[in-house]
C-alpha cells in the first residue's frame, strides 16, 4: 500500500474533517449524547438570551416604527435615551401637519407625513380586550408607501378629520392591521374595532374603526409587532395630542437632497437625516437601545466563551485516549488539534442555531408575558447569533486545544 | 476460517536508510531510558528517576516474530514504545529500516510511524464513536488516501480478519476478540513493515486469543513483528523470545 505518498494535503484535511464530523454525529446520537448535549445546550441558552435582549434593544430603538421606505426623517433633536430612562415622554415635533404641508410643496419632494406612535388598545365586536397594539398615525397620499412596516394603501388618501386644524372633519375610521395585529385582535378585513375612551370634539363617542386591509399575509413581514395604521388626526384625537399637532417624526419621500433641504428649512432645530431600513441599524440611532444591545453582546460573548471553554475542555479531557490513539496511528499534532477545533466549532454552531430558534421563541414568550411588544425579531438575528457564537468559540477554543496538546500518548495507551 | 491473505501487498522500496543489513527491520543498540528525567532539571529534582531500560540491544528481521517476556516493569512496553517512536530513549539508537528515529523530529517520527509501524494495544484502543471500518481506515486519513480507497482498503482488511459482517458496527457492539481483530486490521491499514503488539491476548479468553495469535502469525510471515506478553501461548508463536528483567536483556533467543 503506497499510503502517504500519493495523498494530497487537501484529501488529508478533507478526511480529518469527515472524521471529526462523523465522530461528533455518532457521539451525539449513539455513544455519548450527554456531553454533546451539555455543550449545545449551554451555547443555545446563552445565544437565546442574547437574541431576546437584542430583540428588546431593537424594540427600544423603535425598530418596527422606523421600518419605512421614506428617504428623510425629521426627529426632535433631544429625542432618545435619557427621557426614556426617566420615564418622561420623549420630545415631539409640533405643528407637524402645517409644516408637512409646507415641505410637500418643495421641489423634489414627493410626500411628507407626520408619524405619531402610541401604544393603545382596540376592542373587537364582542368587547373583549386582546392586549395593546402599536397605533401609528400617518397622512397617506394615495401612493404606495410603507410606514411602521405596513403599507399605507389601505387608508383613504389625505386626512379629512384634520380639517385644516379644526379636527372636526368626518373621521374615515380606516385602520390597516399588520398580520401580528390581526392575529392578536382576531380581526380580519371588514371587521369593526372600537377605541376605548376615545371621543370626538363635543364629547361624542368616536365611531368604530373599520379594518380596510390586513398586511403581511404574504409572509413578507419581518416583525411580530402588532401595528395598527390609522390617519394621523384620528390618532391625535384618541391620544389627546391634537392641540399642538404633535407627532414623533415627519417622514419625507422624494429626492434625498431636496427632501433633506426642505426638512431642514421646516425644522431648523430638529434632527434631519436619512432613514435607515428599520432593522438592526436603528439600534445605532438610540443610545439606550445601543447600550442594551452592546451589553447583551458583551455578556453573551463572555458567557458563551466560558461555557464553550469549560464544556469543550471537559470533552477533550474525556477524549484524551482517542487523541492518544490518533497520535499512535500517525496523526500529527496539527491534525489532532484540528479535529478538536473543528469539533468544538461545529458543536458551538449547532448550539448557536438552536439558540437563535430558542431566542425567537423567547421573544414571543416575553411579548405574551409582557402583554405588549417589548421585543421584536429580525431575520438578521440568525447570522448575528451564529457570528457571536463563532467569535465566542474562537475566544474559547485555545483552552480545549491546550488540554489536547498536553495529552500524553504513553499515559493514555498504558492505562 | 480467517483468510490467510494478510501478506504484504507488494515488495516496496521501503528501506529508508542504507546502513543496516538489508533484512533487519528493527535494531535497538545501547538503548537506555529513564523516566522522571526528561522534563528538565526542576522535574528531575522533584521526581525520582526510574530506569526503564538499561543498555538494551535487540534486532528483528523482516519475516521474523520476536517475543518479549518478563515480569511487569521489566521494560517490555517501553521497548515497544521506543520501536513505535512513541518515546525517545534517553540514550542509544532505535533504527527502523535503517533510520535512527531518535535523531528525527517529532513530526518526522510521527510520519515514519504512520508509514512503517503498526501498533496493536492490549486494550484495543478503538475509537468508540467510529465504526469498525472507520477505525481500520483511521491511519489512512492522515496519509491523504481518498475516501473511496480508504473504505475499500478497510473493508478488505476487515474481511481478511473475518469481520466482513461487522464493518458498520461500533466497538461497543463487538466482542473483545472482534475488537482486537479490528485493531490488528487497523495496524495493517498502511501495510507497515513493522508490527508491535503489547499483550495482544491479554484481554481475551483462550479460544479468542488463539484466533488472534493465528492472525498475528499470518501477519508476521513477511513483516517484523515484536510481541510483548506474559502468555506462554503467545510467546509460543514467536521465532525468538527475548527475556527482560529490570530493563535489561537477560537472554535473547531462549
Amino acid at each position: 500500500m503506497e499510503a502517504d505518498r500519493g495523498g494530497s494535503r487537501r484529501e488529508r484535511w478533507r478526511g480529518l474533517t469527515e472524521l471529526s464530523l462523523v465522530r461528533l454525529r455518532n457521539r451525539a446520537t449513539r455513544t455519548g449524547p450527554r456531553r454533546t448535549i451539555a455543550t449545545v445546550t449551554a451555547v443555545a441558552l446563552t445565544i437565546a438570551l442574547l437574541v431576546v435582549l437584542t430583540g428588546v434593544a431593537l424594540a427600544l430603538a423603535g425598530g418596527v416604527a422606523e421600518d419605512t421606505d421614506a428617504d428623510v426623517r425629521i426627529a426632535p433633536e433631544d429625542g432618545g435615551t435619557f427621557s426614556s430612562i426617566d420615564g418622561v415622554e420623549e420630545p415631539r415635533l409640533g405643528e407637524t401637519s402645517q409644516r408637512s404641508a409646507t415641505i410637500r410643496e418643495q421641489d423634489g419632494v414627493d410626500h411628507a407625513s407626520p408619524v405619531l406612535v402610541e401604544t393603545g388598545r382596540l376592542e373587537t365586536g364582542d368587547g373583549s380586550d386582546h392586549g395593546p397594539v402599536l397605533l401609528v398615525g400617518v397622512v397617506p397620499d394615495g401612493e404606495s408607501r410603507t410606514v411602521a412596516g405596513v403599507p399605507t394603501d389601505g387608508l383613504e388618501p389625505g386626512d379629512p378629520h384634520y380639517a385644516d386644524g379644526s379636527y372636526d372633519g368626518v373621521p374615515t375610521g380606516d385602520v390597516v392591521l399588520s398580520e401580528p395585529a390581526a392575529d392578536r385582535l382576531d380581526a380580519e378585513e371588514g371587521d369593526e374595532l372600537g377605541v376605548p375612551g376615545a371621543h370626538l370634539e363635543g364629547e361624542s363617542t368616536h365611531p368604530p374603526l373599520t379594518v380596510t386591509s390586513v398586511e403581511g399575509e404574504d409572509g413578507d413581514s419581518e416583525s411580530d409587532v402588532p401595528v395598527a395604521l390609522v390617519h394621523l388626526s384620528e390618532l391625535q384625537t384618541f391620544a389627546g395630542s391634537g392641540d399642538d399637532e404633535l407627532a414623533d417624526t415627519i417622514l419625507v419621500w422624494g429626492e434625498p437632497d431636496a427632501a433633506a433641504s426642505a426638512a431642514a428649512d421646516a425644522y431648523p432645530n430638529a434632527a434631519v437625516g436619512p432613514v435607515g431600513n428599520g432593522g438592526p441599524s436603528a439600534l445605532f440611532d438610540d443610545g439606550l437601545a445601543l447600550a442594551t444591545g452592546l451589553l447583551a453582546l458583551v455578556v453573551g460573548i463572555a458567557i458563551c466563551a466560558s461555557f464553550v471553554a469549560t464544556t469543550a475542555g471537559m470533552n477533550v479531557d474525556h477524549d484524551r485516549t482517542a487523541l492518544a490513539v490518533l497520535e499512535s496511528v500517525g496523526v500529527p499534532a496539527s491534525g489532532r488539534l484540528g479535529i478538536v477545533a473543528l469539533s468544538t466549532v461545529t458543536t458551538a454552531m449547532c448550539g448557536a442555531l438552536l439558540g437563535a430558534a430558542l431566542g425567537f421563541v423567547g421573544i414571543r414568550v416575553v411579548n405574551v408575558v409582557a402583554g405588549s411588544a417589548v421585543a421584536t425579531t429580525h431575520p438578521l438575528f440568525v447570522p448575528y447569533a451564529v457570528g457571536v457564537a463563532l467569535l465566542a468559540t474562537l475566544i474559547a477554543v485555545p483552552y480545549p486545544l491546550a488540554v489536547a496538546s498536553r495529552t500524553s500518548v504513553l499515559e493514555e495507551v498504558s492505562r | 476460517m480467517i483468510q490467510r491473505v494478510l501478506r504484504r501487498s507488494s515488495a516496496r522500496d521501503s528501506q529508508t536508510g542504507g546502513d543496516s543489513d538489508a533484512n533487519t527491520a528493527v535494531r535497538l543498540d545501547g538503548v537506555t531510558h529513564s523516566y522522571g528525567s526528561a522534563g528538565g532539571r526542576l522535574d528531575a529534582d522533584r521526581d525520582p528517576t526510574v530506569i526503564a531500560l538499561r543498555d538494551v540491544a535487540l534486532t528483528c528481521d523482516s519475516g521474523e516474530t520476536v517475543g518479549l517476556e518478563g515480569p511487569s516493569g521489566s521494560g517490555k512496553s517501553t521497548i515497544l514504545h521506543a520501536i513505535a517512536g512513541l518515546l525517545v530513549p534517553t540514550a542509544g539508537s532505535v533504527e527502523i529500516l535503517g533510520t535512527d528515529i531518535t535523531r528525527l523530529s517529532d513530526h518526522e517520527r510521527t510520519r515514519l510511524r504512520r508509514r512503517h509501524v503498526g501498533i496493536v494495544f492490549q486494550r484495543f484502543h478503538l475509537l468508540p464513536s467510529l465504526s469498525a471500518r472507520a477505525n481500520v481506515a483511521l491511519p489512512l486519513v492522515q496519509a491523504g488516501v481518498p475516501r473511496s480507497t480508504r473504505r475499500e482498503r478497510a473493508t478488505t482488511l476487515l474481511s481478511d480478519v473475518g469481520l466482513s459482517g461487522r464493518a458498520t458496527h461500533l466497538p461497543s457492539e463487538l466482542s473483545g476478540g472482534e475488537c482486537q481483530r479490528v485493531a490488528i486490521a487497523r495496524a495493517l491499514a498502511t501495510d507497515p513493515d513493522v508490527i508491535v503488539a503489547d499483550e495482544p491476548t491479554g484481554e481475551l479468553d483462550t479460544e479468542t486469543g488463539s484466533t488472534v495469535l493465528e492472525l498475528l502469525t499470518d501477519v508476521g510471515s513477511d513483516r517484523a513483528v515484536v510481541v510483548a506478553s506474559h502468555d506462554d501461548d503467545t510467546l509460543a508463536i514467536t521465532d525468538r523470545v527475548v527475556t527482560l528483567r529490570d530493563g535489561s536483556v537477560m537472554s535473547d533467543g531462549g
